[in-house]
């Protein structure tokens, strides 16, 4: 007792305020009962996908009362980092996880059967939706031969062009097929108005810092930065070739590039006062830019991409989400009915083009109406017929967690040759072919030496 | 006289317990853990394999870890050499009683250290961004043959991210020296003054052994931020090393290499040998400076 009394005595009002405070609390805390989660869980990280979400989710709580599912927005990054660190440790995290490729490749990374998602493979062969399912789509989420998602769209990429700017001067876009005849036929636009010396306007958004459309480029082509079984070949001859034409468009007296993005306000300034004439248009950048900036409504139209040769494939493919059961989930039953319902629901199918011009990667669907409506931000043209007609042909992509790693040393790559052209004046596909080759070799070594370190993937040469 | 124990052998124990606990668990072992890591390749805590020092050995053979440690030393040592100088210039300008409205410049100066790294990296993106940049534009419409697309990123990528460092710290550092400037003692200057010393040499032989010991903690302070530099050059180079990875630091390496490629062993390998040359760094710093005040 001597010793509180000392100890009261001692302890200055402030302490004492303090301490007061952190017993309370931590007394509170420690009595106060666990809340538990009942609900069931999914988490999304598109802000895009949740208008059509919400009614869904909305409509299977009243129908299934007893098994509540709660939708959650998280930030891409956030998602990322709880969802890797509930497979690293076994924690459930959600029942159903709608993620992007950069996640999912993540969790690739490991011995096949450490992969945090569930193996759909058998499920999906088993409810027949492989067949239900645009092929191509699957790419990303196969890995080592095993499906981990069910794939949520097709993403095919158009060329955008100022019709305004175009039509105004007399360009007839039907005559276009290849790349050569798109910068043939475009070059015309691109004129110096203000007398410095330099165009004012572009043809293309292409540039050595864009990984994603150089990448977007060479699938196109039927490159790919790994095979099927996750060897890398980023020095393959069609990349290299495909390279080397690139860095013709971005660099030298013909150069036709112009660095934007589409995820700025600059971007779309650049979009919007014509600097760049033509861009990459995956169907979600048709409701983003729909959004994002109105001042481009009935000044765009959208045509099939130009082939790298005559009869070739008119189309490509940039990003991508995938709706992933987490192998911890108790629920995986009641999630994966969810998931079904919702990807292959026509209504969310519908609603997702109507809010987010994204296409469904459901085969059925494609015959509905909706897809032949006139897209007003489009100079009325039947955006939704457009993008389904290129769907099948989009390029099937491959997965590798090593992917944001190579696209890296493909930028710096590009770079390289970018500086070596420039250097050297040499602006021919030929002549660059050889220094071409040298850069894309130098970055496989680099992409190689990483994966060959990594003892659960294992493949030591 | 014998003294008594007044107090219980468990008190302090008892007091220091909970410290105890919380930095054992969060600091001790997590430490000893990551030496536990440098030594493994990882696929979270059930996936495990001994490499013994492969990791280090890849280390000092990986040409990206070299290219980080060039532009993190780059860039530390032009933050020491710019910010450093900037710092004391502008606290000595405002030292002067003489100056008006020195609280007010005090506050102008010190008011970028408020806004967060990250924020700083983005204004910093828009000013230099090509085209549409602030930067570009206002010199493209005072030199029309200035080239729009004069790309200041790719050119000048080091040099600006010690720009928006030190527009971003040198009020930080200002205010240390600000504080240091007070104490110098005014009778000693007074006396130098009287004896026929000058500006320069009362800073020379006044001033800076005055303010030499707070220098010399700003000095280890701006080395150790600069090394540990990150978020930065992430926003500012859109999660990228910038091109030909000149922007790439060894923070943004370890981090691209634990979090995003997965490989936590050699993530844990890069840290400790980022730790190792802090701790040199910081041995070199502080026989300096005990010299410097004996």
């Amino acid at each position: 007792m001597h010793f509180f009394r000392t100890l009261f005595e001692r302890i200055p009002p402030g302490l004492a305020v303090i301490l007061f405070l952190a017993i309370f609390s931590g007394s509170v805390l420690s009595f106060k009962k666990m809340t538990e989660l009942e609900d069931l869980e999914m988490w999304t990280f598109s802000r895009n996908h949740l208008p059509a979400y919400k009614p869904f989710i909305k409509k299977w709580n009243k129908e299934h009362p007893d098994q509540q599912f709660s939708l959650s927005l998280l930030n891409g990054r956030a998602l990322e980092r709880r969802l890797l660190s509930g497979f690293f440790s076994g924690t459930p995290v959600a029942d159903a996880v709608e993620t992007v490729m950069r996640t999912a490749h993540h969790s690739f990374a490991g011995p096949i059967d450490a992969i945090g998602f569930r193996d759909l493979t058998d499920r999906l062969k088993e409810e027949g939706l492989m067949d239900e399912i645009n092929g191509p789509s699957f790419g990303p989420w196969t890995n080592r031969g095993r499906i981990f998602g069910i794939p949520h769209d097709v993403h095919p990429v158009l060329l955008a062009y100022r019709s305004d700017i175009v039509e105004d001067a007399g360009i007839d876009v039907s005559q276009i097929e290849t790349w050569d005849d798109y910068f043939r036929i475009m070059k015309p636009l691109m004129k110096d108005n203000d007398g410095d010396g330099r165009p004012d306007r572009y043809l293309i958004n292409v540039w050595d810092t864009i990984g994603g459309y150089l990448l977007l480029l060479m699938e196109q082509a039927d490159g790919q930065l790994f095979d099927e079984e996750g060897n890398a070949t980023i020095d393959s001859p069609i990349n290299i070739k495909t390279m080397a034409t690139m860095i013709t468009w971005i660099a030298g007296p013909n150069r036709v590039g112009l660095e934007m993005k589409s995820n700025y306000a600059s971007d779309y300034q650049l979009m919007l006062d014509g600097t760049i004439v033509g861009f990459f248009m995956p169907d979600w950048l048709i409701g983003k830019l729909r959004q994002n900036v109105p001042g481009l409504a009935g000044k765009l139209k959208v045509m099939p991409l130009p082939a790298w040769t005559p009869g070739g494939r008119r189309t490509a493919v940039t990003g991508g989400s995938v709706l992933g059961f987490p192998k911890a989930s108790p629920n995986f039953e009641i999630a994966w009915k969810l998931g079904k319902q919702l990807y292959l629901s026509e209504e969310l199918a519908v609603n997702l083009f109507e809010t987010a011009s994204i296409i469904t990667p459901v085969k059925r669907f494609w015959d509905n109406p909706i897809f032949d409506q006139p897209e007003p931000f489009l100079s009325g043209q039947a955006v939704g017929r457009m993008l389904i007609e290129q769907a099948p042909d989009v390029p099937t992509r491959t997965s590798s967690p090593y992917l944001d790693l190579a696209t890296k040393h493909l930028v710096n790559a590009a770079g390289n040759i970018k500086q070596y052209a420039i250097r050297n004046n040499k602006f021919t596909v030929e002549e660059l072919l050889p220094e071409t080759k040298r850069q894309m070799q130098i970055a496989q070594k680099h992409v190689e030496t990483q994966m060959y370190r990594n003892v659960f993937l294992n493949k030591p040469q | 006289m014998k003294r008594f124990r007044t107090t219980p052998i468990w008190a302090p124990w008892f007091f220091m317990g909970p410290f105890l606990f919380v930095f054992l668990t969060f600091t001790t072992y997590p430490l000893f853990q990551s030496i536990v890591l440098a030594v493994q390749q990882t696929f979270g805590p059930e996936y495990s394999a001994f490499v013994g020092l492969e990791n280090f050995r890849f280390l000092l053979s990986d040409p990206r870890f070299w290219k980080a440690l060039k532009n993190t030393a780059f860039f530390a040592s032009g933050s020491i050499c710019i910010q450093l100088p900037i710092a004391l210039a502008l606290a000595m300008l405002l030292n002067r009683p003489s100056l008006k409205g020195r609280a007010l410049f005090r506050l102008v100066f010190f008011a970028p250290s408020l806004i967060g790294m990250v924020f700083v990296g983005m204004i910093f993106r828009l000013i230099f961004e090509k085209r549409t940049g602030l930067l570009n534009v206002v010199l493209h419409s005072i030199f029309p043959a200035f080239d729009l697309e004069f790309p200041w990123l790719d050119t000048y990528l080091m040099p600006a991210l010690i720009l928006a460092a030190l527009w971003m710290h040198a009020g930080f550092y200002m205010v240390f020296f600000l504080a240091a400037l007070q104490n110098v003692s005014k009778d000693q200057l007074e006396a130098a003054s009287i004896d026929g010393a000058g500006p320069w040499q009362r800073f020379r032989h006044v001033i800076l052994p005055a303010i030499a010991p707070v220098a010399s903690f700003i000095c280890l302070l701006s080395i150790i931020g600069s090394f540990q530099l990150f978020e930065l050059p992430y926003v500012l180079l859109d999660n990228t090393g910038g091109p030909q990875d000149r922007g790439l630091t060894i923070v943004m390496y370890l981090y691209e290499t634990g979090f995003e490629i997965g490989d936590l062993g050699y993530a844990s390998a890069i840290g400790w040998v980022l730790a190792l040359i802090l701790v040199g760094l910081a041995t070199i710093q502080r026989t300096f400076s005990r010299k410097e005040e004996q």
